[in-house]
């Protein structure tokens, strides 16, 4: 919202006080956050208010007329492009040596005449776009006076985010930013001028007929002649952000910024008696922007029986607008529920001045003040205006004053400090509160402007007393608490050290993927997904169930850089309705290295086991995925609880991603895997007696897979046995080599070599007697 | 005898310098050293000599005797650790290392700064409910956040988490009061991808409960947080800020670290950069989950984790670190 200091001069006592240009900074840290301060105006100089004497057209030029222009010292000759110029018209003269618009005016020649200066328009002056002619000056005007004795053009332009005044009703005109200027630097904000208007007339016909109008106040005015909105006003409009378009819209708009209070003017030929209620279904109605729009059973609307006037709080229709030859109005001034203006705008695509208002729920009681000060500004200008209505004032639930009791232990528990009751009374007093002093409380009436929304508890009031006496004035203190233990939990950590393990020890790369699957990678693997939706989108919108997916689809993109992958990610899949975390790592490599990569991905599963919780993990086949290779999918576990999965993509799938590589997948139930309690170590006594380690190598055909060795050399039993270990396997054409070793010894005594020869010949002939050879 | 000795030893002395293996110098041992060496000859002589050459004699074959086996186990030492392996000692090696996530480097300092100032870790869902994630919170139904156009609603009625501030609610029903918890975690907001918003990020969330907690325990943590996060003294600023689930609020601003506090494009030229919202948590927040707020007050406080990232790191694209694009993550090493 764009703020003009001028503005605000008018409503603070002894404003002259106050540096208008500093005074923001403060303002950033007691109020709202202010985005920008511009300084207007300052590079205009050199324009007096001249009069045109003599005019006449150049001769071959279709628009160039020469002047001769009085500028209150000499009369000049101006070569001029206006259309408007005629004699006897006052207007801007820049003289030789001015500046306007960043440029320095000096004599020059047009069509070969000498021009000695130049006449301005309001654009140059800068305020209004797309002008026609020069900007004509009231006769009133004397010639020679520096057109800043007239017109304010210099200003400080201040932008305050608007973000930091949603909870902020009262803020969105000046008068309120002004009440806490005057709070800021204690001086006294002045009443606004008004006119009365009697009660002798009718009442307008206005019927409230749903409750989500909180208010409506009208005024029916007659005689309106003037349509000349005054320049100040206009400079005021454009510099906070508005156009100017004919004085009544003016007004209205001018009344906005001033009080916050959006109000409305309707043709009063076209509009003469009023309801307020809900829209029709699917009914069409013109805006004044000339878009047809539709609306809906939700939409709260300002109209009499089947014609609609106005989408309350939004905007006003074409139909009833303002012309050039209105002289009558219906002024409308009212409240409506914010939230139902908010959905009515957001349905209509259609964000206005007013409805950003209406949004931030309005004080109802601005409504007369507003119509008053409306009256108050049109009169000023147009003495021969009649007020044809009472202000006829629709209000069935008026707003209870709120009242709040602030003790003072309380404050002293959020300030820890004694703020003194001079500073609190003052302060609060000056932003509107009523606040009586009791012995151990405050008594405080909320003012209507900030009892709406924002102030309802003591902690309110607080915030109020805190920001006032400034933040940076509270003094820092550091927490004194218990020195008992915190609660724990172990997900971060847990998280951390796996991830640190996977960087440091397996030199994999940590990436972050989005939790909705990505809807083209899907269709370019042919797989279908089902799950969880994000409304209101039609792409990218199931939620995963597979984080190794987005891995995947991360490997590919980086394969395009690089012949390898390993990258892994600690996130949240969605499995039947529910969270679950997941540790995903996936790995993509030559087609050839599969085995390799297969092995290298169960000793990263191993070793996260074996370092965290010291345990061991086994793998069972499983059923997955169907883009998983069905052979090779395997659970992890640990004891018998399934803690996570390995899976191979199958190849037609991994093909249509790379033709030469292989895309490989682990997946660990965080969840469970956290909760896992560390398997300690015990000490076990060295045994004083030496081992032996006894190698052996097997030969098995190709077509058996170690796990059936493995389970003859389980079913061979010795009490010699300390350890067994498998050590290589060579492959051959048709038959595979295993070695393994044996660790022999007891605790009791040096092995004789009578045992040791025995416990060869038994295992020897196990293992034939299980079938296979061994190399002996 | 004297100069016979000195030749000795002069002799002795050259043939160690010259060996190169254990066994050479075994051998110069023998020879001057041993029973039949001629040292030892020359020491038998001394029987014959008085007693004044006795002692003079004997001592100094002694030295020689100590000195040439000195000598003789030091060679033997030094031929011994010559590694008779020759190689290309030059060859470059490489750190065989992965990456972490910037976030995750981060996120990791701030939750050990939090842990040294007492504060718990905790965590939450990401999916959540509307309950969790507003109503909990005060955030009344008709606040825009609610919007479609802001918030990852799901077609079964719950919602993508919009702010790590559910752990709060979390925390409190779990654990009650007095409590000192922070929370990282992703957030997701439904908005347009650009150099600077993304619908996926983190934050972190911090919560302090007791009896007597004051605003201005609120500025001493805030300020030293950030004071050790930037491993420097940073300016702070303070003003209020409006957040439902906080009354005071406030937003908790730092002088900008790229200019210094002179203006530059990344603090859109006001020398400060909003980086923390917080305030005392409100009322409405505690009585909901079961805390007398007439007995505790608390605060909270939250820091966006991406966009501290980005500072440290100068990533100036938001997108890069969800892009999984290891050309430009695998820079991070792992602290």
């Amino acid at each position: 919202m764009l703020i003009s200091c001028n503005r605000l001069k008018n409503y603070i006592k002894d404003s002259q006080k106050i540096d208008w240009f500093s005074i923001w900074d403060k303002f950033s840290i007691r109020t709202a956050e202010v985005e920008g301060v511009t300084v207007k105006g300052k590079d205009i100089d050199g324009v007096v208010v001249a009069e045109i004497v003599e005019c006449e057209k150049v001769p071959d030029s279709k628009k160039l007329h020469k002047l001769l222009v009085d500028n209150g010292k000499e009369k000049l000759q101006i070569i001029c492009g206006a259309p408007n110029v005629r004699i006897g018209l006052k207007a801007p003269l820049v003289n030789v040596g001015g500046h306007v618009c960043g440029l320095k005016i000096t004599s020059r020649k047009l069509a070969g005449l000498e021009s000695f200066g130049m006449m301005c328009s309001a654009e140059e002056l800068g305020f209004a776009e797309n002008c026609e002619g020069i900007l004509e000056l009231p006769d009133d005007y004397i010639v020679g006076k520096d057109i800043k004795e007239y017109l304010p053009l210099e200003d400080i332009i201040v932008e305050i985010d608007n973000k930091s005044l949603t909870n902020r009703p009262d803020l969105w005109g000046h008068y309120g930013i002004a009440r806490e200027i005057a709070a800021i630097t204690s001086h006294e904000l002045l009443p606004l001028d008004l006119v009365e208007i009697p009660n002798n007339k009718k009442d307008l016909d206005i019927r409230i007929k749903n409750p989500l109008c909180l208010r409506y106040t009208g005024l029916k005015i007659d005689n309106i002649s003037n349509k000349q909105t005054p320049l100040d006003m206009q400079i005021f409009l454009y510099y906070t952000g508005m156009r100017s378009i004919s004085l009544i819209v003016d007004l209205t708009n001018y009344l906005m910024l001033e009080l916050g209070q959006p109000m409305h003017a309707f043709d009063a030929r076209k509009v003469n008696s009023i309801e307020i209620d809900m829209a029709k279904n699917e009914d069409k109605f013109y805006t004044l922007d000339n878009i047809e729009r539709t609306l809906n059973s939700h939409i709260l609307m300002i109209k009499k029986n089947k014609d609609y006037f106005a989408v309350a709080g939004v905007m006003g229709g074409l139909d009833s607008e303002i012309l050039e030859d209105t002289t009558a109005i219906i002024l409308e001034s009212a409240t409506f529920d914010a939230a139902s203006i908010r959905r009515a705008a957001t349905y209509l695509g259609l964000r206005t001045e007013a409805s950003a208002r209406y949004e931030k729920s309005l004080d109802p009681n601005m409504t007369i003040i507003a119509t008053k000060r409306f009256a108050k500004l049109l009169q000023e200008v147009d003495k021969e205006i009649e007020f044809a209505s009472n202000i006829t004032d629709v209000y069935p639930n008026p707003l209870k004053e709120k009242k709040i009791i602030l003790k003072k232990e309380t404050l002293r528990k959020y300030m820890n400090i004694d703020i003194s009751a001079d500073f609190i009374v003052k302060t609060l007093t000056t932003l509107g509160f009523k606040v009586k002093e009791k012995k151990d409380s405050y008594d405080i009436t909320v003012p209507t402007y900030r009892a709406t929304k924002d102030i309802s508890l003591q902690a309110d009031i607080i915030e109020e007393i805190a920001r006032m006496y400034g933040y940076e004035n509270i003094r820092p203190e550091p927490l004194k608490l218990e020195l008992t233990f915190g609660e724990l939990e172990h997900t971060q950590e847990k998280e951390y050290e796996v991830k640190r393990l996977l960087a440091t020890k397996f030199a994999l790369n940590e990436v972050h993927t989005y939790l909705w699957y990505k809807t083209a990678f899907l269709n370019k693997l042919g797989i279908t997904k089902d799950n969880i939706k994000l409304l209101g989108k039609s792409e990218d919108n199931i939620l995963r169930d597979d984080l190794c997916l987005s891995l995947m689809e991360v490997a590919q993109n980086n394969l395009k850089y690089q012949n390898k992958v390993g990258i892994f990610e600690i996130g949240t899949e969605f499995i039947n309705g529910e969270n679950k975390r997941v540790l995903s790592i996936t790995l993509a490599d030559n087609i050839k290295a599969i085995e390799y990569n297969f092995y290298k991905l169960k000793e990263i599963i191993v070793t996260i086991f074996k370092t965290f919780y010291n345990l061991n993990v086994t793998f069972k086949k499983e059923k997955s995925f169907d883009y998983y290779n069905e052979d090779l999918s395997f659970s992890i576990n640990v004891a018998s609880d399934r803690v996570g999965r390995i899976n191979v993509v199958k190849s037609n799938i991994s093909s249509s991603l790379s033709k030469k590589k292989c895309f490989l997948t682990a997946s660990v139930d965080f969840d469970k895997y956290e909760k896992l309690t560390k398997q300690e170590y015990l000490y076990e006594n060295v045994s004083k007696y030496p081992t032996v380690s006894l190698d052996y190598t097997i030969i098995m055909s190709k077509d058996k897979k170690y796990e059936v060795l493995e389970k003859a050399l389980g079913d061979f039993k010795s009490k010699i046995i300390k350890n067994l270990q498998f050590i290589e396997r060579y492959s051959g054409e048709k038959e595979n080599k295993y070695t393994i070793r044996y660790i022999v010894g007891s605790d009791e005594a040096t092995l004789t070599s009578d045992e040791l020869q025995d416990f060869r010949e038994k295992f020897i002939n196990h293992i034939k007697k299980n079938g296979f050879s061994i190399i002996e | 005898m004297q100069d016979e000795l000195k030749k000795l030893v002069s002799s002795a002395l050259a043939d160690i310098k010259g060996a190169l293996k254990e066994s050479e110098l075994l051998n110069i041992k023998a020879k001057y050293l041993g029973k039949k060496s001629k040292i030892a000859e020359l020491m038998s002589k001394l029987k014959d000599m008085s007693i004044e050459e006795k002692k003079q004699y004997g001592a100094l074959f002694n030295k020689i005797k100590k000195d040439l086996e000195n000598k003789i186990s030091e060679k033997i030492n030094e031929v011994n650790s010559k590694v008779d392996i020759s190689f290309d000692d030059s060859l470059p090696v490489q750190a065989s290392l992965g990456s972490l996530h910037p976030v995750t480097i981060v996120t990791k300092e701030l939750t050990d700064i939090l842990k040294r100032m007492g504060f718990s870790v905790v965590s939450g869902p990401e999916m959540e409910t509307e309950y969790f994630n507003f109503e909990a919170l005060n955030i009344p139904e008709s606040h825009p956040a609610r919007d479609m156009q802001d918030t990852y609603w799901l077609d079964n009625g719950k919602l993508l988490r919009t702010h790590t501030s559910p752990n709060q609610v979390h925390a409190m029903q779990k654990y009650g009061a007095p409590i000192k918890i922070c929370a990282p975690g992703r957030c997701f907001r439904n908005e347009d991808l650009d150099a600077s918003h993304e619908n996926t990020f983190f934050q972190l969330e911090g919560m302090v409960i007791d009896k007597n907690v004051s605003i201005g325990n609120l500025m001493y943590t805030m300020k030293e947080l950030l004071s050790a996060i930037f491993k420097t003294d940073v300016d702070v600023r303070v003003r209020p800020g409006f957040f439902p689930f906080v009354e005071p609020g406030v937003e908790i601003d730092c002088s900008c670290l790229i200019c210094g506090g002179k203006g530059c494009p990344t603090c859109k030229n006001s020398g400060w950069i909003e980086l923390c919202p917080g305030g005392m948590i409100h009322p409405n927040v505690l009585k909901e989950s079961g805390i007398d707020p007439e007995e505790y007050t608390g605060f909270a406080f939250g820091l966006g984790i991406t966009r501290l990232a980005m500072m440290k790191y100068k990533i100036d694209d938001i997108r890069v670190l969800n892009s999984g694009d290891l050309r430009a993550l695998d820079k991070f090493n792992v602290e």
